[in-house]
């Protein structure tokens, strides 16, 4: 049997209340004229809210895409606990107040078995929070800035290997590995202001610095910049040993090129994002050598369940999986992980708290390889780096999964 | 600050300098002929742009080659919104509405773009973008000295036509003095037009100069219209050497002023030397008496 969603009172605001109260007075008459919405005992449903127009729909469509196949990938194989799944899924527009009264409605009208998370830091925080309110299980493909985790939020996990500052873990671990002769002694650092950006950057250099590698240079620069060569002429003039850039894709491109126009040549060249895509080395006339990036998802990481992944979503699409997608199919793996364990799939408080807790304290195996949280919901592997060697960017760390050996110093560009 | 870093400073502010000098000219002179202020300009500068990035992801062709089509095609569609649509707007009003005018055209540009190539960022791919040769220790980008080249090559072109043509002279006669150049037989009217016409021509050089060396994205003109604005005003409104000249002079500051402000905060040198001219020295420093009728 179902039960209704009536959450603690002492755990929320009074116009929260009120909200509720008003939204399961019209949940109840829209039940009156309609047949109950919601899985009966042979469906579990899914209550999704994406960002499908607007700002994020780019993004938002391959979640959307990643969610679809991982919900066909299961009823294919026998459903969760025997069950078939549905996905509920509302357009948000890219609006965190729209997101807001989705996963109300969701969880109120529509009465969802279980709900995951939309894309992107200023969507999941405020759907992160409705989810709390009503004591459901909130895990989340994509909101890895620091402030998503510093919420309070006790009921999110982020299904993907790391957060922001721990992008390039595996990297600082390694350099500060180096014999102390041999490894780069200054360091240059570029961020575009943006959380996300920062974030990586940053986190590589708080680990150099405590490591004693010496910062001497640290430019910041707007999201719309076009033109990089004043800071590329400063990075080349502190001739530092090695250069990161905290890019997403075209700030990334353009200030390779500044660097390289300026011959600047450094024996280790770190940028986030821009490297692992597609077009990255024709838009720098190929000079890629030994650029180094890391990355959340490859389809070439040997986990069983992403070669699964890869295999089943290429034969549906026709073409490879992106970090999107496999986000998505990551964070369904995790609920059905939890859902499988504890055996229950139910929106009433006492199963969602179960679900919670074994999340807390278990490892789930996952496309983007084995994944556990910290109490905030942060997620403890790291990143893979990879290295552009000859041509082609390959898995360089961790040294398990590598597919060829790390470069460094790095030949020049 | 180290000597190597002042010299490749200058040497990026110079080549800078050049491309806003080339795109700063189109401005004053739609002002010198017509009294336009012309927001729209630098949306043509992102559409040639656009046409240079599109030319060569098509054609894979060198973008310089796509100045053979967008020239020509820029200076009809000067020559036609001049005709059909500014000269249309009620000269006591001109200047006002020609900014609202203008505003439009820019917004369209700009939507156009955007539905076409979607808000994707775009760089054209050249072999040779990341070449650069040694001066002095400094580097020169190879990309950076062509559009400087262009650049300089477009300015030099417009200053002989307007000082050795019977068409230069019709033009400089429009500036001057409107009725007295229709009392001298001159088709004033034809005449602005062509005037627009070149303007826009110089957008065309401009962008594909600017498509070289950066990325692009339709809202991009945003970025350049106020600093191009600045800079006219600066030179003195109306007048072609002042522009260039104060192009060169806040490419290099601006360029100098990253080494120790950073690069958000260079960029305010444009504001601060427009409020600073604004307040002293109203008609700008180079022009004209152009400013003092307003």
């Amino acid at each position: 049997m179902r039960f209704t969603k009536t959450p603690t009172a002492s755990k929320r605001s009074r116009a929260t209340l009120a909200a509720a109260a008003a939204v399961t007075l019209a949940s109840t008459l829209a039940a009156c004229g309609a047949a109950e919405e919601g899985g009966g005992d042979d469906e579990i449903v899914i209550g999704i809210s994406l960002p499908l127009t607007g700002d994020f729909s780019e993004p938002g469509k391959g979640i959307q895409r990643g969610y679809e196949a991982w919900a066909e990938y299961v009823n294919a194989n026998g459903g969760l606990l025997g069950r078939d799944v549905r996905l509920e899924m509302l357009d948000d527009q890219s609006s965190a107040e729209r997101v807001a009264a989705d996963y109300e409605k969701l969880i109120n009208q529509e009465q969802v078995d279980l709900v995951v998370g939309p894309f992107s830091t200023r969507l999941v925080i405020p759907a992160a929070q409705v989810a709390q309110d009503y004591g459901f299980l909130f895990v989340e493909p994509a909101g890895a800035a620091p402030e998503v985790f510093e919420e309070g939020f006790d009921n999110l996990f982020y299904a993907a290997p790391a957060v922001a500052n721990d992008h390039y873990k595996l990297l600082a671990e390694h350099i500060l590995a180096m014999p102390e002769n041999e490894r780069p002694k200054t360091a240059a650092y570029a961020s575009m202001d943006d959380p996300f950006a920062q974030g990586t950057a940053y986190g590589l250099k708080d680990a150099l610095e405590e490591g004693g590698v010496k910062t001497v240079a640290d430019e910041v620069y707007p999201p719309n910049t076009t033109d990089f060569s004043g800071i590329a002429a400063k990075i080349a003039d502190s001739k530092a040993d090695m250069v990161v850039g905290g890019s997403q894709y075209q700030d990334g491109v353009n200030l390779i090129v500044a660097l390289q126009q300026l011959n600047y040549q450094p024996k280790l060249a770190a940028f986030s994002t821009a490297p692992t895509e597609t077009e990255f080395a024709k838009a720098i006339g190929d000079k890629t050598q030994g650029i180094i990036a890391p990355t959340g998802y490859t389809t070439k990481a040997a986990y069983p369940e992403n070669q699964e992944f890869v295999k089943f979503y290429e034969e549906k699409h026709g073409e490879a999986p992106g970090e999107d997608e496999a986000n998505a199919w990551t964070t369904g793996q995790v609920v059905a992980a939890a859902v499988e364990a504890v055996e229950c799939a139910e929106p009433d408080p006492e199963c969602q708290s179960k679900l919670i807790d074994w999340l807390h304290e278990n490892e789930v195996e996952t496309v983007v390889g084995p994944l556990s949280w910290d109490d905030k919901g942060r997620p403890q592997s790291a990143h893979m780096i990879q290295q552009w060697v000859d041509g082609e960017i390959k898995i360089v760390l961790p040294e398990d999964q590598a597919e060829a050996e790390f470069v460094f110093p790095k030949p020049a560009w | 600050m180290s000597g190597p870093l002042l010299l490749q400073s200058l040497i990026l502010g110079l080549l800078l300098g050049g491309l806003y000098a080339l795109l700063a000219a189109g401005l004053t002179l739609y002002f010198g002929v017509m009294r336009v202020v012309m927001i729209a300009h630098s949306a043509f500068l992102i559409l040639a742009a656009y046409l240079a990035w599109f030319f060569t992801a098509q054609t894979g062709l060198d973008p310089l080659l796509s100045l053979v089509i967008t020239v020509p095609l820029f200076f009809a569609a000067g020559y036609g919104m001049q005709r059909a649509l500014l000269s249309r707007l009620r000269p006591a009003t001109l200047t006002m509405m020609s900014v609202l005018l203008t505003f439009a055209i820019a917004l369209i540009i700009e939507g156009g773009l955007g539905y076409l190539f979607s808000g994707t960022q775009r760089r054209i791919q050249l072999g040779y973008s990341s070449a650069s040769l040694e001066l002095w220790g400094a580097r020169i980008a190879v990309v950076k000295l062509v559009a400087f080249g262009l650049a300089a090559v477009s300015l030099l072109a417009l200053y002989l036509l307007l000082k050795k043509t019977r068409f230069g002279q019709a033009l400089r006669a429009t500036i001057q003095h409107r009725e007295a150049a229709q009392l001298l037989g001159i088709d004033t009217d034809r005449i602005a037009g062509f005037g627009f016409g070149l303007g826009l021509a110089t957008a065309a050089v401009g962008g594909t100069a600017l498509a070289l060396d950066a990325t692009i994205y339709p809202s991009l003109h945003w970025h350049w219209i106020g600093p191009l604005m600045a800079i006219i005003v600066i030179g003195g409104l109306g007048s072609i050497p002042g522009a260039a000249i104060a192009a060169i002079l806040l490419g290099v500051t601006q360029s100098l002023l990253q080494i120790p402000m950073g690069t958000t905060w260079a960029q305010t040198v444009f504001y601060l030397a427009l409020f600073a001219t604004l307040m002293f020295r109203p008609q700008g420093f180079f022009g004209g008496r152009l400013a003092q009728r307003f």
